[in-house]
């Protein structure tokens, strides 16, 4: 049975609030779909998926794995960038962990195992 | 100025001493619930959390309050915090596979998610972190960098602890390279091993 990948580009993030990603992002995870997003999560939006997640497990659902990786720093620079419009950096995968077996970082990338 | 807050200008003035909240964060079996009990058990004189192979073996906030550190003439009071250990996913049938019954291993999971949120709300609330990682382990884990991430934004005290060193396969030195922002201090919670410099490193922490 193959695997489905779901890609997220940032200008479709960007119209939404941290909540309707983290419900947008556990939904789609929980019908056994792994989700790239393109722009990276925020350690605080991370926290709240966390939560939401927990809140989620039962017998059939167990989890999820998540990486995000090249994380975007809140300095000057990037503040600017982002003001003016430009594209944010980072990247953010979240998997249902009964799919994703593992998920291996390097600094500039990630290797995921996965099946069913 | 509320009056809470002229109290404990007032103790602190009179009894120079620090007092905070220091919580021990970190992924599952990391050690924490072990360091916890070294330092109540070397500071109150007892133990305050209970240690097992299974993993979530904390799985509510544990305190144990006022305990009193005194470091090269340094005195501080800290309300001691033992977090359950956080991750992503909670699977009954991992405690099945440790001797649990069914039963018993899907309540533990319950317990566990239940635990996991309850750790996360106190991200906000602690004056100083002790981030405890396993020295034999990739300290890259998505865990790791949300909890450092998330304190890091509310500007909240870290100390690393580089907990198992007895361990052969332990490689602190990783743990110190991928976090350079922190102080790191290598230790054993179990053998007691270097614990004089993590209390060193409490004492002088700026809550």
């Amino acid at each position: 049975m193959g695997v489905n990948i779901e890609f997220l580009a940032g200008n479709i993030l960007k119209s939404m609030n941290s909540e309707e990603k983290i419900d947008y992002v556990l939904s789609n995870v929980r019908k056994d779909t792994i989700i790239v997003l393109e722009d990276a999560l925020t350690p605080i939006e991370e926290k709240q998926l966390i939560t939401q997640t927990m809140k989620s497990v039962s017998v059939k659902f167990t989890g999820i794995e998540v990486c995000t990786i090249g994380r975007e720093q809140n300095d000057l620079k990037n503040q600017l960038v982002k003001i003016l419009g430009g594209k944010a950096s980072g990247l953010t995968i979240v998997g249902p962990s009964s799919i994703v077996k593992k998920i291996k970082r390097d600094p500039d990338k990630i290797r995921l195992l996965a099946g069913k | 100025m509320p009056l809470q807050k002229i109290l404990k200008w007032l103790n602190s003035f009179f009894n120079n001493k620090k007092s905070f909240s220091i919580g021990l964060y970190g992924n599952v079996n990391t050690g924490k619930s072990t360091l916890a009990n070294k330092i109540s058990k070397d500071w109150s004189g007892e133990e305050m959390s209970s240690v097992s192979e299974i993993p979530h073996e904390t799985r509510t906030v544990v305190s144990k309050e006022k305990i009193s550190i005194e470091v090269d003439g340094k005195k501080i009071v800290l309300n001691l915090l033992d977090m359950p250990g956080i991750t992503t996913k909670v699977d009954y049938r991992e405690f099945v596979e440790k001797g649990l019954t069914v039963k018993e291993a899907q309540k533990r999971a319950k317990e566990a998610t239940r635990g996991i949120i309850e750790a996360i709300k106190w991200l906000e609330h602690v004056n100083v972190a002790l981030v405890v990682m396993d020295a034999t382990e990739d300290p890259f884990t998505q865990v790791n960098l949300t909890i450092l991430g998330n304190l890091e934004a509310r500007k909240i005290p870290v100390i690393i602890v580089a907990n198992k060193i007895d361990k052969k396969k332990a490689k602190p030195e990783r743990i110190k390279e991928a976090f350079p922002q922190h102080k790191t201090v290598y230790i054993s919670a179990l053998k007691g091993t270097n614990i004089n410099e993590l209390y060193k490193t409490i004492a002088n922490v700026k809550a």
